[in-house]
């Protein structure tokens, strides 16, 4: 349980960060809050020779309403930062919910969006209300700036398309037709768990008509996935109880849990139906996106 | 019974408070000494095999490492907390026998160093057959971890009182139900630790430990030193619960390493290996037979119980006698059948955690009642108050219970939580449930033969009077037991409880105490702190009789007074001694103790306490036999979500039968803290090993799951005003451990009342509701 022996960067610009990345190559890893990092690097499951801490990127620590396009979240907001953002719980209450889900108190005054997405474990809770909510990362490097929709960012457990000199600056959750948005976080104890299942919604909903829906699910795939066929089954229907749970069979067809030592994949399978039912009953219900 | 006290029954201020809430207060791990080397254990990294050889040559070359010690550095002589069964070395010898066991040592100028030295040791092994459940040890031709425990089978207890078949025969009802139990941890927060340093040919060690006695005379037994050359030293312990009650490898290396290093050596644990050092909660198997009559009455009863005891034996004899021994206490069993073994396995040792034996067999029998008044038509509390104990009473086993009031527990009980109204009332997916309780308060003899009196006490008063220093080498774990000391002997004394100051954890300072343990400091070291405080007060009485006579204040056949002053004209309350006829006549206490310090030194009192001879002559009987039982009733409720499995502890309600209550914050602290263990042990926690090698899975707050403050339910802790114990001091009785032991009960059987479905498998978790709901709708009950 010690740290491994490394050389510490605290780069005051982007550019300068991403610098250092590509001088150093796979050698360098990126320091956000340090709540995944230094746990794994204690444990011996990683050791950078080289670390590189965003901390002094100021401008990756707000949250903004960009008028007539979105919201834009930076990268270095902590989970409390979400949970307590006033644009947040006016606009999008579901993200500041699945913040609130999330961790202990503690570390969410420590753990960042950015390191949250870029982690990509299959059950971090942010990824999938982003995706359901059709964000974007804006990542940076060397070569310049990118966007890539949220929902195309993992590949795998702990892998994603950022390259090894790229950043996530923020994420960006565009205005939108969705009426309502839900995430449902469902772990073995109330506070400091992850999640065996955490389910996110979006719907468009008029008249008590689905016109839209995207569902998007965490912690039974080997990332976070969209369920297509759920969506697709949604739209034109009514939001009754007797479809809202028939979309909840269909999504649990759409995943692929493992069992692990939280869960068996049969539970977690059965998790999504309840909980895709749930949030999307939430979803129309509640009616704010 | 009840007097008016100046301190007893009052919820003064913990003494411990300020220091652990500013984080002033000093834990083992804090220590710091000149020249300090830091150290830790090498551990097995195989679950069974023979050592071939320990090449620690790489590490010995790294810079700063000071010592590398193994088992041929060390004495060989076995050690263990049953003296029928020491079978521990402190580093393997020849074996390992669990995932985790212990090498050997290393110490070196700073943390880092230890851990990269670690890395660097190359065990060899002859890699054995290992097993990790009692079902594959018990097997014909198991390997064999042990030569002298035959098919691994490491002891046998039957206890048969009366005619269970014959009175299972003649029985109107009769039911069989299995249960299972799992292997839990006391999950406390300050981890081991053990610092040790030499002056000359004297020893001290400080120990986060339970009881610096038994740790003392443990360690001078193997190690061939005299008790007078070995001190041990405790600063504050953060909670044992039964898991630092065995001295632990850190000790005897932290000892030893100080010894070939001349320098301070301090060594610790962290949480994973807190985990490996174990002796947390045996799972139990266990079968329960009982046979009632149509009313209810329990005519007899058949406890089948087989324990998985993991590698070495540690407390785990007791842990056995106590999964049986105190059922007859709680009820009335005229014939009762105790059939128990327990079998080692290749995984780390359970023993004693809180409630000790008691718990699972707790829940087995308080959730088979239920089943067996449902079957009946009988409801629970009725079930319970039919075959509840009353006091004065002895039990089959020939125990003597003297205050027992579980009777008046039940209704309390079932009135505060609105049982009649709630019971079977409240819809699918809520439920309320009931569970029994209880413990010793204390156990009745020492852990190793000795004639030795179990707690001694003194009390010495400071040269002006302005201070009382309470001697006891009691353990406060956290528990707040130097709090209750010093308030019962400040009520002895008649002296301010603020002014009083303990003199603990120091074997050379302090006054001997067998330590934390079976629920018993309140009593043992309570009578010997009072005795010493009664002491104190003859002596100060005595000399202020002398004082008031020589001061021509009384003057004799004066008034009330038909003969000379006498010390027993006189008492002493908060400082203030008077004549109890006039007490405007008075003196202070620190103006007499000054006084009788002039005249003739110090003012000491001392006290001793051991508890004689107690009731119960069968083999065995040792574990159960007390000088006083507590009995408790708790009713929990329950939401369960019927679809996910989910849930949720709503509301409970606690009564319990503790004689006179010290201390109410710290009794009602205890209440909440046992009902948070028992609940999180029923639908939480579990401690988790590879199924084919025997590693430990989740040796972390992430994975070994306690329940957090969201998920603890409001608990009304309720007491009997009447409850007094002629065998405890100022009539009190324990609360530690015996308010853990209903819990699982009460939560199972609300979540049976709420769901429909007995769960007869701990953890009852989320998960194996779901299924349990899954598997009745696809029965189609
Ligand atoms: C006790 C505990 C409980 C937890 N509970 C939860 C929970 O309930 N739900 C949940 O989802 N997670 C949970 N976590 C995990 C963790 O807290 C979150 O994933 C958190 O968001 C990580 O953020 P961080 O800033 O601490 O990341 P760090 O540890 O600093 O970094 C994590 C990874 O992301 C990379 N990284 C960080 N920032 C960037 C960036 N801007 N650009 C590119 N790469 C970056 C790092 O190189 C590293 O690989 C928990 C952790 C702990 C210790």
């Amino acid at each position: 349980m010690y740290l491994p022996d490394f050389e510490y960067y605290a780069p005051d610009s982007i550019a300068e960060a991403c610098q250092l990345l590509s001088q150093f190559g796979a050698k360098a890893k990126v320091l956000a809050g340090g709540t995944d990092m230094v746990v794994k690097m204690k444990n011996e499951l990683l050791a950078p020779e080289v670390v590189v801490s965003v901390k002094n990127l100021e401008q990756l620590k707000k949250i903004e309403y960009v008028a007539g396009k979105g919201v834009c979240v930076g990268a270095l907001c902590t989970h409390n930062d979400l949970v307590k953002s006033d644009v947040l719980k006016e606009r999008y209450p579901s993200v500041a919910n699945a913040a609130r889900q999330m961790a202990n108190n503690q570390v969410r005054n420590r753990g960042t969006v950015g390191g949250n997405i870029s982690n990509a474990v299959p059950s971090a809770d942010l990824p999938p209300i982003f995706i359901a909510l059709n964000a974007t990362a804006k990542l940076v490097g060397t070569k310049g700036e990118r966007t890539v929709a949220m929902e195309d960012l993992f590949t795998g457990p702990g892998k994603t398309v950022m390259a090894q000199d790229e950043l996530i600056a923020e994420v960006f959750i565009p205005d939108q037709k969705m009426t309502g948005s839900n995430y449902i976080k469902f772990g073995l104890r109330k506070s400091g768990a992850l999640a065996v299942v955490g389910v996110a919604v979006a719907v468009q909903v008029e008249n008590g008509v689905i016109k839209d829906a995207r569902v998007a699910l965490g912690a039974v795939a080997a990332t976070p996935v969209r369920a297509k066929k759920t969506e697709e089954f949604l739209k034109g229907k009514n939001a009754t109880d007797d479809v809202l749970a028939e979309a909840g069979v269909i999504a649990s067809g759409e995943c692929k849990p493992i069992s692990d030592i939280r869960a068996s994949a049969e539970y977690r399978t059965d998790l999504v139906r309840i909980f895709t039912k749930r949030a999307l009953r939430k979803a129309v219900d509640e009616g704010h996106v | 019974m009840k007097q008016d006290y100046s301190y007893v029954g009052k919820s003064v201020d913990r003494n411990d408070s300020y220091g652990k809430t500013t984080g002033h207060a000093q834990y083992t791990a804090d220590l710091k000494f000149p020249g300090m080397l830091y150290g830790k254990l090498i551990r097995s990294t195989i679950a069974h095999g023979r050592i071939k050889s320990i090449d620690t040559s790489e590490a010995e070359k790294l810079n700063g490492v000071k010592a590398i010690i193994t088992a041929k550095d060390v004495p060989s002589m076995k050690w263990g907390l049953s003296p029928a069964r020491f079978d521990e070395n402190i580093f393997c010898i020849d074996k390992v026998r669990y995932h985790g066991d212990k090498i050997g040592a290393v110490c070196a100028v700073d943390e880092e160093t230890v851990y990269k030295a670690l890395k660097l040791i190359k065990v060899e092994y002859e890699e054995l057959p290992a097993v990790f459940t009692w079902q594959d040890a018990a097997k014909e031709g198991a390997p064999q971890i042990f030569e002298e425990y035959p098919g691994n089978l490491n002891t046998e207890i039957h206890h048969h009182f009366g005619d269970v078949d014959a009175a299972l025969k003649d029985a109107y009802y009769v039911r069989t139900d299995k249960f299972q139990g799992q292997r839990t941890y006391h999950a406390f927060i300050e981890n081991h630790a053990s610092a040790a340093y030499w002056d000359g040919d004297r020893a001290f060690l400080y120990s986060s430990c339970q009881s610096v006695h038994y740790v003392q005379y443990h360690l001078c037994r193997v190690l061939g030193m005299k008790m007078g050359n070995l001190t041990v030293r405790q600063t504050n312990v953060g909670a044992g619960f039964g898991g630092k009650l065995d001295p632990t490898g850190l000790d005897f290396a932290a000892v030893i390493l100080s010894k070939i290093t001349g320098q301070p050596v301090k060594m610790w644990y962290d949480h994973a290996e807190t985990f490996l050092n174990g002796r947390g909660r045996h799972p139990m198997t266990m079968e329960l037979t009982t046979g009632v009559d149509k009313n209810g009455k329990i005519l007899a009863h058949k406890f089948d119980c087989v324990l998985e005891g993991g590698a070495y034996t540690g407390l785990g004899i007791a842990s056995s006698y106590y999964a049986g021994s105190l059922l007859g206490v709680l009820y009335l069993i005229d014939n009762y059948k105790f059939d128990c073994r327990r079998y080692v396995t290749n995984l780390p040792p359970c023993g004693a955690q809180r409630g000790h034996g008691q718990p699972q067999p707790r829940f087995a029998f308080e959730h088979h009642i239920d089943l067996v008044g449902e079957a009946i038509g009988v409801d629970p509390i009725d079930m319970r108050l039919i075959n509840a104990r009353k006091g004065n009473s002895i039990t089959t086993a020939g125990y003597e219970v003297k205050s027992y009031n579980l009777v008046g527990a039940n209704k309390m009980a079932r009135d505060a939580s609105g049982w009649t109204e709630k019971r079977g009332k409240m819809g699918v997916g809520r439920g309320i449930g009931v569970g029994n309780g209880g413990f010793v308060t204390g156990a009745g003899f020492c852990q190793y033969r000795t004639d030795y009196p179990h707690s001694v006490g003194m009390v010495k008063i400071f040269d002006d009077g302005t201070r009382a220093y309470v001697y006891s080498n009691a353990v406060d774990i956290g528990q707040g037991s130097d709090t209750v000391l010093m308030q019962m002997a400040a009520e002895a004394m008649g002296y301010p409880y603020e002014r009083c100051q303990m003199v603990t954890g120091d074997t050379d300072l302090s006054t001997l105490d067998f330590g934390a343990y079976a629920s018993r400091q309140t009593l043992m070291a309570g009578w010997a702190v009072k005795r010493a405080g009664a002491e104190v007060k003859k002596k100060v009485l005595a000399k202020a009789c002398e004082m008031l006579k020589a001061s021509g204040r009384i003057k004799e056949g004066f008034g009330y007074l038909d003969g000379p002053l006498t010390p027993e004209d006189l008492d002493c309350v908060e400082g203030i001694v008077f004549v109890k006829q006039e007490p405007a006549v008075k003196l202070t206490f620190e103006e007499v103790a000054r006084k009788y310090f002039v005249d003739h030194g110090v003012l000491l009192g001392r006290g001793w306490y051991h508890p004689g001879k107690l009731g119960g002559n069968h083999k065995g009987a040792a574990v159960g036999t007390s000088p006083a039982y507590s009995s408790a009733t708790q009713v929990a409720e329950v939401q369960v979500d019927m679809e996910t499995g989910q849930i949720e502890c709503v509301d409970t309600w606690d009564v319990h039968d503790s004689g006179t209550i010290i201390n109410p914050k710290l009794f009602h602290g205890q209440v909440h803290g046992a009902f948070y263990m028992g609940v999180g042990e029923t639908i939480w926690e579990e401690v988790k090993f590879d199924k084919k090698t025997g590693k430990l899975l989740n040796g972390n707050f992430a994975e070994y799951r306690l329940p957090t403050a969201l998920d603890m339910p409001p608990v009304e802790s309720l007491t009997l005003d009447d409850s007094y114990e002629p065998n405890g001091p100022y009539g009190l009785k324990e609360v530690g451990e015996g308010a853990t032991t209903p819990t699982m009960g009460a939560v199972a059987n609300a979540i049976y009342d709420a769901m429909g479905v007995s769960m007869t498998e701990l953890p009852i978790t989320y998960e194996k509701v779901w299924r349990a709901l899954r598997d009745k709708k696809a029965s189609g009950k």
